[in-house]
């Protein structure tokens, strides 16, 4: 290099270079990795605590039919936190081996793209207002767009009542995944393998 | 465009130029006039038709029928249509992707030198049917009728077995009138002229699978299960 | 011995006189009158004198627009103009909307009943959102139609793509702060929409949720986006977005040819 000394591999020069693009890299970092850090920091905890909930007297439920009970699925948002589920007693006639539950406790979100499902008792199928989506009594796919049956609730007794627990996914052979997924993410066959577990549920 | 011919655009642009207006202030008056008629407009929009509130978000709801902003209606449309569950991504990410991508790289693809509507048909006509298949479905999404309400009028006797049909799922599967998903199940908007009263009687009762059964709307309420036939019935 | 003095550097140029000083109209300095006539002129020239703005200015003021530039192309600056008034509408909203789920309803509900014009000015910032994104759409088919993402445009239309993009997040975002029956499940069915994607959809989704279930932090985040992170981008981007377009020129219409013009033959203004 012209001007160097005999033996000089960095000329003052590149070494105020680099070292500016160092300092500089390093205080960008400083503050923008904790900022992304902040943001993203939810996507590893978990939202939905784990817990019980009484929902009511095993007399207020029956084998039959459905019973609507509200319940909170996330902890501090009032509100805007609880949702609707559909609760039955668990029937050998009715559920067979789909479930080990000793009460059937279902959500009322549309596993096609998460709209209120509502029960309708005359025809025992829930149906979604949005995209025409049709659910059997056990909450399996009747026909629409929605990917897998409906969500449902881990269930006990404990004292005569009736205790709401985390909530779980299944796949269309009523196989549990006790890591809930969102809607619209299938879970049949090799679909479980796109979309996997998160750290969130 | 290769060398020569960006030379000969730059050139043909620089003489179009040179005999064009001042921006200010040919160009800024139009520019304020149509900045007025946007401020009219809105203000006009908001006096006329007002802000209006919903109801209070209620999470728990099991009555309310979402329905998305009327610029969102043509992907609505597509994914109500969309009725396969394998294809359902498709619909969601799938198709607005591709389109984002080919909207995206448009100077890429688009290698015709020429700007004049009838040199370049290609892209004239691709716009135009896009432009088109967008209204045409955000038209449709706006007037598709929630799959849990039957808008056609009926005669008042029939107006009980017309809320039951509409409340029972079976627009989950067959259109009636506006309403309703357009399979697997045969459209029911003319079944009353197809099929007589026994027939239908008896499909509810027995049906072909995947259609549930409703023998027991029958076994415990049959005013009903008949209010329901007769509202099937007169649909001609 | 006298030191030997370096030679006195050559004196500044005298700087122009200042409008309404130093100047001796008949005979007679500026009186008070005088002055205050030549205020206006006098203020634009501190400033000038201060900035160096005026070649910048007559630059861009004064371009030429090509010949033919006729109505549509009013649509870029409308679009711009329905942005300013998004934000003015949107931060006299700001001052009154609570971004807390269990008060987020009731502020907008004082918004629109109780504070004076406010149902006004949301109705302004709603609809101003549907014009908007109108305009957004009808700019985009405008510049196809005529052409103008073709070279040397290109990074305009990448730089108006994304404005695009942003200005539909800036709606999919707006909507869920009234946070009535309409906004809350439209957002549940938008956010579950981005979880259909295989593998990076659903954690995509719970970045937008800030978890696995819309909770106490879902509605803040999307307020901070909705105010802050898309609104700084738009503003970043318009500002690129207008220098290319006033450095490049806008287009001249298609169907116009140098040579054919006949009015090219007479000189314009």
């Amino acid at each position: 290099m012209p001007g160097a000394f005999e033996g000089e591999t960095v000329t003052r020069r590149g070494l105020m270079t680099g070292g500016a693009l160092a300092a500089g890299g390093l205080a960008s970092a400083a503050f923008g990795l904790p900022a992304l850090g902040f943001a993203l920091g939810p996507n590893f905890s978990r939202t939905e605590p784990h817990r019980w909930q009484d929902v009511g007297a095993e007399g207020d439920f029956n084998k039959a039919s459905y019973v609507q009970k509200i319940i909170d699925l996330v902890a501090d948002v009032g509100d805007a936190g609880k949702t609707t589920i559909y609760v039955r007693k668990y029937s050998r006639a009715v559920d067979g081996k789909t479930t080990d539950q000793p009460y059937v406790a279902i959500s009322n979100r549309c596993m096609h793209l998460g709209c209120p499902v509502r029960y309708v008792q005359a025809a025992q199928r829930f149906i979604c207002p949005c995209h025409g989506g049709v659910y059997g009594p056990l909450g399996q796919v009747d026909g629409g767009p929605p990917v897998r049956p409906l969500d449902r609730f881990y269930t006990n007794v404990e004292n005569g009542r009736v205790l709401i627990g985390p909530r779980f996914s299944l796949d269309s052979n009523f196989k549990r995944f006790p890591h809930p997924r969102d809607p619209s993410n299938h879970l049949d066959g090799l679909w479980q393998y796109l979309y996997p577990a998160r750290p969130t549920t | 465009m290769d060398a020569r011919e960006k030379e000969q655009y730059l050139r043909e642009y620089y003489m179009l130029k040179s005999k064009g207006k001042p921006f200010f202030p040919y160009a800024v008056f139009k520019d304020s006039a149509m900045a007025f008629i946007v401020m009219l407009v809105i203000i006009v929009m908001s006096i006329v038709l007002g802000a209006e509130l919903g109801p209070r978000a209620d999470p728990t709801s099991t009555t309310y029928v979402p329905r998305p902003e009327w610029y969102y209606f043509f992907l609505f449309e597509l994914l109500r249509v969309i009725k396969p569950p394998a294809l359902v991504f498709i619909a969601t990410v799938g198709i607005p992707t591709v389109c984002m991508v080919l909207l995206v790289l448009l100077p890429f693809i688009d290698r015709n030198p020429n700007r004049h509507p009838f040199q370049r048909p290609v892209a004239v006509v691709a716009g135009v049917l896009t432009i088109a298949a967008m209204a045409y479905l955000t038209v449709l999404g706006a007037i598709a009728g929630s799959p849990t309400e039957i808008d056609m009028k009926v005669a008042p006797q029939y107006e009980k077995g017309k809320d039951l049909a509409a409340s029972s799922g079976c627009l989950g599967c067959h259109k009636i009138g506006e309403n309703g998903n357009a399979g697997p199940g045969p459209p029911l908007t003319k079944i009353g002229s197809r099929l007589g009263r026994q027939a239908i009687a008896r499909t509810l009762v027995n049906p072909t699978p995947p259609m549930p059964p409703f023998s027991a709307l029958q076994r415990q309420n049959p005013q009903k299960f008949n209010e329901l036939v007769s509202f099937l019935s007169s649909l001609k | 011995m006298a030191r030997p003095r370096l030679p006195k550097p050559p004196s500044p140029r005298r700087t122009p006189p200042r409008p309404g000083t130093n100047k001796v109209v008949n005979g007679k300095k500026p009186g008070l009158k005088e002055n205050a006539a030549e205020a206006g002129i006098a203020t634009v020239g501190w400033l000038d004198e201060r900035t160096g703005a005026s070649p910048f200015l007559r630059g861009f003021l004064y371009r030429k627009v090509p010949k033919g530039t006729n109505w549509f192309y009013t649509l870029g600056s409308a679009t711009m103009f329905a942005f300013l008034n998004q934000a003015v509408t949107g931060v006299f909203l700001a001052m009154y909307y609570d971004p807390n789920p269990t008060k987020a309803y009731d502020s907008a509900r004082h918004i629109t009943n109780d504070v004076w014009l406010g149902a006004f000015v949301r109705g302004m910032h709603k609809w101003g959102s549907t014009v908007m994104v109108l305009l957004v759409f009808l700019h985009m088919a405008r510049t196809f139609f005529f052409g103008a993402y073709k070279y040397p445009r290109e990074l305009n239309w990448l730089i108006g793509f994304v404005l695009l993009v942003l200005t539909m997040l800036m709606s999919f975002t707006g909507y869920l702060l009234p946070f009535d029956q309409r906004s809350y499940w439209a957002s549940i069915v938008g956010i579950n929409l981005n979880s259909s994607g295989p593998i990076v959809g659903p954690y995509l989704a719970d970045f937008l949720r800030a978890g696995s279930e819309f909770n106490s932090v879902t509605l803040s985040r999307f307020y901070s986006i909705h105010m802050l992170l898309i609104p700084g981008a738009i503003v970043a981007l318009i500002g690129a977005h207008l220098y290319l377009v006033a450095k490049l020129g806008t287009t001249a219409p298609p169907w116009l040819k140098a040579e054919k013009a006949k009015e090219l033959a007479k000189e314009e203004v």
